[in-house]
């Protein structure tokens, strides 16, 4: 084998090197984690080799171009994700989910089979990137990015195949830590990475958005109503999986990763910390808030999302996408203000004013760092600057 | 005890059952709850011993009952469906704030809000919405009606009832918690139960799923014929018999020294992590220790005046007498205002967290610090902590609390100091200084944190009463009256508090408001407290398995590792529990393994004060011993099962993975050292007395509880008589006999 031959087999990108990273670093975490917490455990070895050979197949898999090596990866750290799930095998209970994991993961994998190998046959392509740049007829295309959006839906457990998810938590809290922040992401990854073929076909990217929708509505709803931690945890993820792919629909691709990211990690931290569930206790949040504070909080919203524009490029423009995630910036503002103005609103509203408009910034330049990276997939928005904004300044 | 609802309620009419007499039903569904063991919720985990409704029968009958009851592999698979739709509802209706969207008409109580909900459950009703809705309102005469609709007989209603119960200890055992040990915050809970409740929604449950659920009367006759404990029971002996010989062997009868001075006289709870301590400290210098309940003999509860906090802090077998307020020494303003801070921190991020529009953008917003933290805590704890303490000062800087005794009427203040001094022994030959050290643990990211606290406190940390009985100590008046009683305390001798981290081994003593002239002797007992601490965790990470070269430092990051199961061992293998002198055992290394009670024989002349240390701080020993014993033998059935797959369910409770039955006992870590190894040794409580076997024997003859726990073999009790100097065992039959090493 030349070497030739086997760089064809691989391809790095942006997208390659963050998963790469996020992977990378929250293994390495939860094994110094898991060093310690599965201290005396008789899987204690078998944990480690399984989560190694997980992460080296997640690497081999985002980085891979050729499309069996891709699928075999896929396939691969799927099913290491069920060994991981299962971990004591002894335990009916344990098992059962790893088999529903098995079975959801098997089914998404015929899908994302059967649609590569059509795009491959009707394009005498092998390689992921020569996929992306062929011509299909619409209907190949049509079927084949169904197909893909169903594996992208089951493994991220989008409604209705959410229930592996909501079902795995009979693994230990580090492989939930390793899974939340891992292979779920695998839905936004997969039409990220074939995003280039979706923005040939917008109405899927409408389909998109509202699968991504109802299940961000269902996870929301449905961890809000759990009694449980870890099922918390994983309705939880279920929604933000959910609006993750609501973002693939709108088409912020890079929006979607950069979620997918601070996602992974923030539940990652959530699951390895949900021993001490017990003694966090829920304050009284005071609602609803006086009327003023209320309206204050709605202004402060507004600096938020003005902070929020500001660092991370975005534009506002009436009918855009974006407009959405502005929107958000704008509701999570005044959500975040609330609290700092429900005691003495007018004193503290120059600090909660200040305050919103710095977390708008944060939230933005959150996001943008990974958009930044993935700058080549923005490709349905052009630049702000290389807008023609006021029309008078338009010159021939 | 029972909430009797009349079974000639107008409401009954409405169906045709024949009248099931009153007092027959109620006396198995009282029968039935009787032989379920409590638990406690995880803010204060009781140890409690998971057999103690089968107490009243020989041990080895019990193990028997026991094993037919809990340890049943294979329950009939429409019983698990029975218990999947159970664990559904007692989840969603005994959460305790987990969810932010809770369940619907909790008021109403248990059995009515699900009832109220269950028509709409196309899981369970299928084609029984009229029955449900037939069903009378009276929770006991619903009982009724589910038992003649399953065709259990009159004879086999308890036997019926207590199985509904067993099926599911874990719930059981936390409904009989809230029925019959509820502190004041639980007895006011929003949503209330009651036994019958309980039973009730366990019947119509089965009755929907199991119409023939009767058959589980054969299946627990079944499991009762085949229950075998032999190789339990001579597993248990063999511990014992190896334990107990060499205890024996080497305890003696204290001999009568001349009594020089101490330094300081440090009183430790009468935990086994005390003894360990206890010697430690007395090797380095003229140091006379005591034990004594953690919880120094002032049943009271605390209110922290700025959290706002309250809790009881005494055994959960008393109530509290009084009231106490702690409040800040340094500036109450400044304290609150770090409170307010921290407070409103919290509260902004839950009012991100739990709605349905700006989780998205909290994720995003937080995702890069949280990467960050945990990548710091996992990898590098030491130095998460550093930052993480940095934080919290800036924030909500820790600050001293003092106790005010004021709400303790005068009289109330000298029984409190008198009774204490007394039981203890110490009622002469005071030190200059006297110091009483509560105990507590530090843990991180650990459901089971109470488990490890003082149990005395009612699973708290044992400061608090400490400072309640030390103030009162310093009291002028209270001394003059004690005179009377003939305690004459020095003018020179000053009572302090301590607390003794039991994580880490540090002793925190609090010393605000000491007369400058004892300067010199806490100096001194700092720096030898820091050396007990070296020399005393050095010990206990051999024990933990590990040989770091700065043991003490060691232990101090074990506690503040949030990866760490393990964190100490917390009262694992206790074995005996000693009453008398501390002369007795002073040059024994009992390597943790005992309870150590002081006693004076001499100075209790009624045998009040043995009264007492048998029927309380004994009976308490008991539990915990019972607890480590039946979690060792059946992690599954009577413990937590293992720490890494638990889920903190309602913020009092563990279930194994997606959903279970509470687990209600110590999880895996907490007594085994692997999956395969325990690190507890199973074995029942010795005790050992040093009194006159006369006065033993009349107090037992007195005590119902004494007679049923050393008669039933769960404890064997060991008389030193000073008298007769010869040592006695009790046997079953409450007879006596020489100890013989061998027959143990």
């Amino acid at each position: 084998m030349s070497a030739e031959f086997i760089t064809s087999l691989f391809h790095i990108d942006a997208l390659s090197l963050i998963m790469m990273g996020l992977v990378g670093f929250v293994a390495i975490a939860v094994g110094a984690f898991a060093s310690r917490y599965l201290v005396g455990d008789s899987q204690y070895r078998n944990f480690f080799v399984l989560l190694t050979c997980m992460a080296a197949s997640v690497f081999v898999m985002v980085s891979a171009n050729n499309i069996a090596l891709f699928l075999g990866a896929w396939l691969a750290s799927n099913a290491l994700l069920v060994r991981l799930i299962i971990y004591k095998s002894n335990w009916q209970a344990a098992k059962q989910s790893g088999i529903l994991a098995a079975k959801t993961f098997g089914f998404g994998f015929v899908c994302l089979g059967a649609a590569l190998g059509l795009l491959a046959f009707s394009s005498g392509q092998t390689t992921v990137q020569g996929l992306l740049s062929a011509n299909y007829a619409p209907t190949t295309l049509g079927i084949a990015l169904s197909l893909i959006l169903i594996a992208a839906m089951t493994q991220s457990a989008l409604w209705p195949f959410h229930k592996w998810l909501t079902s795995s938590l009979n693994s230990p809290t580090p492989v939930s830590a390793i899974m939340h922040a891992g292979l779920v992401n695998g839905g936004g990854f997969l039409l990220t990475k074939f995003a280039l073929l979706y923005f040939a076909m917008p109405e899927m990217l409408t389909l998109i958005f509202i699968l991504g929708l109802i299940t961000a509505f269902l996870g929301t709803l449905w961890k809000l109503m759990q009694s449980d931690i870890k099922r918390m945890l994983a309705c939880s993820t279920m929604g933000q999986m959910g609006f993750m792919i609501a973002q693939c629909g709108m088409g912020l691709f890079p929006a979607a990763v950069a979620h997918l990211c601070w996602h992974g990690l923030f539940k990652a931290y959530l699951f390895l910390a949900s021993g001490g569930a017990a003694q966090e206790k829920r304050l009284d949040l005071q609602y609803p808030p006086s009327i003023k504070a209320f309206a204050l909080s709605l202004l402060c919203g507004l600096a938020g999302a003005a902070g929020f524009m500001l660092i991370s490029g975005k534009a506002l423009f009436a009918g855009d996408t974006t407009l959405i995630l502005i929107a958000i910036a704008f509701i999570a503002g005044a959500q975040f203000a609330m609290p700092l103005l429900k005691d003495a609103a007018l004193k503290m509203f120059p600090f909660a004013f200040i305050a919103t408009a710095l977390m708008g910034t944060l939230y933005g330049f959150s996001v943008h760092m990974l958009e930044a990276a993935l700058a080549p997939l923005n490709v349905m928005q052009p630049h702000a600057k290389t807008i023609t904004a006021h029309k008078n300044q338009y010159q021939y | 005890m029972l909430n009797v609802q009349k079974l000639n309620d107008p409401d009954l009419d409405i169906i045709d059952t024949p009248v099931i007499e009153e007092n027959t039903l109620d006396t198995a569904i009282t029968q039935s709850w009787s032989k379920i063991a409590p638990f406690w919720p995880l803010k204060n985990l009781i140890a409690v011993n998971p057999l103690s409704g089968f107490e009243d029968l020989p041990f080895e009958d019990a193990l028997k009952q026991g094993q037919a009851f809990f340890q049943q592999d294979a329950l009939p698979k429409p019983m698990q469906d029975v218990n999947r739709e159970s664990i559904k509802w007692l989840q969603a209706y005994f959460d305790n704030g987990q969810s932010t969207i809770s369940m619907p008409g909790r008021s109403k109580g248990l059995f009515s809000s699900i009832l109220m909900l269950l028509p709409f459950d196309k899981s369970v009703n299928k084609n029984n919405v009229q029955w449900l809705k037939n069903l009378p309102d009276a929770p006991q005469a619903i009982i009724a009606e589910c038992l003649l609709h399953l065709g259990i007989s009159k004879d086999h209603h308890t036997d019926f009832l207590t199985l509904m119960l067993t099926t599911l200890p874990g719930w059981a055992g936390h409904v009989q918690y809230r029925v019959n040990w509820a502190d004041t915050q639980d007895q006011n809970n929003e949503h209330p139960v009651t036994h019958d409740d309980f039973l009730a929604l366990r019947l119509i449950l089965t009755c929907l799923v199991w119409p023939e659920a009767k058959e589980l009367l054969q299946w627990h006759q079944d499991a009762l014929e085949n229950a075998d404990i032999t190789d339990v029971v001579s597993d248990i002996e063999q511990h014992e018999h190896k334990y107990r010989a060499v205890l024996l062997d080497r305890l003696s009868h204290p001999k009568k020294v001349v009594i020089e001075q101490a330094d300081a006289q440090l009183v430790f709870c009468i935990d086994v992590r005390s003894e360990p301590f206890r010697r430690a400290i007395e090797a380095q210098g003229a140091y006379e220790t005591l034990g004594f309940a953690g919880f120094f003999g002032v049943p009271v509860s605390i209110e922290n005046e700025i959290s706002g906090e309250s809790y009881h802090s005494c055994p959960v077998l008393l109530k509290p007498a009084h009231h106490i307020k702690e409040s800040p020494v340094c500036g109450h303003d400044a304290c609150q205002s770090g409170h307010d801070r921290q407070q409103g921190l919290k509260r902004l991020y839950q009012s991100l967290k739990y709605n349905f529009t700006t989780t998205f953008a909290l994720v995003e917003t937080l995702g890069p610090l949280s990467g960050l933290w945990m990548g710091m805590r996992s990898i590098a704890p030491d130095f998460a902590n550093k930052i993480k303490d940095k934080a919290t000062a800036l924030i909500n800087p820790s600050f001293d609390v003092q106790t005010s005794i004021e709400s303790i009427p005068f009289e109330d203040q000298c029984s409190f100091a008198g009774g204490a001094l007394k039981m203890m022994g110490l009622t002469d030959n005071f030190a200059p200084l006297v110091i009483f050290c509560g105990h507590g643990s530090t843990t991180q990211n650990n459901a089971y944190a109470s488990s490890l606290d003082c149990g005395a406190c009612g699973g708290r940390h044992g400061a608090p009463n400490a400072r309640i009985l030390a103030g009162i100590l310093n009291e002028p008046q209270v001394r003059e009256a004690l005179k009377k009683d003939g305690i004459d305390i020095p003018a020179s001798t000053y009572f302090m508090a301590a607390e003794h981290n039991t994580t880490t081994d540090a002793v925190e003593i609090f010393d605000n408001d000491m007369p400058r002239i004892h300067d010199k002797a806490l100096e001194n007992l700092k720096a030898d407290l820091h050396d007990a601490c070296a020399q005393n965790t050095l010990w206990r990470c051999g024990e933990l398995g590990t040989k770091p070269s700065n043991a003490s430092q060691h232990a101090a990051l074990r506690s503040k590792d949030w990866a760490q199961v393990r964190a100490e061992w917390g009262l694992a293998r206790n074995a005996a529990f000693i009453i008398g002198p501390r002369r007795m055992t002073k040059d024994i290394d009992l390597e943790g393994r005992a309870f150590l009670h002081s006693y004076e024989w001499e100075k209790d002349a009624d045998g009040s004060a043995l009264t007492t240390i048998l029927t309380a701080p004994m009976v308490v020993a008991q539990w915990i011993n019972s607890q480590y014993l039946f979690s060792t033998l059946d992690n599954v059935a009577y413990g937590g099962g293992s720490k890494i797959t638990k889920n903190i369910t309602g913020k009092l409770g563990i279930m194994q993975g997606n959903a279970s039955d509470l687990m209600n006992g110590l999880p895996l870590q907490s007594v085994y050292s692997s999956d395969e190894q325990a690190y507890h040794q199973p074995t029942r409580l010795m005790t050992i007395v040093h009194a006159p076997r006369d006065v033993i024997e009349r107090i037992v003859r007195e005590q119902d509880i004494l007679q049923k726990l050393f008669g039933n073999g769960w404890v064997t009790l060991v008389c030193f008589d000073p008298e007769l100097k010869q040592r006695f065992v009790l046997e079953r039959d409450l007879s006596w006999a020489k100890v013989q090493l061998n027959k143990l």
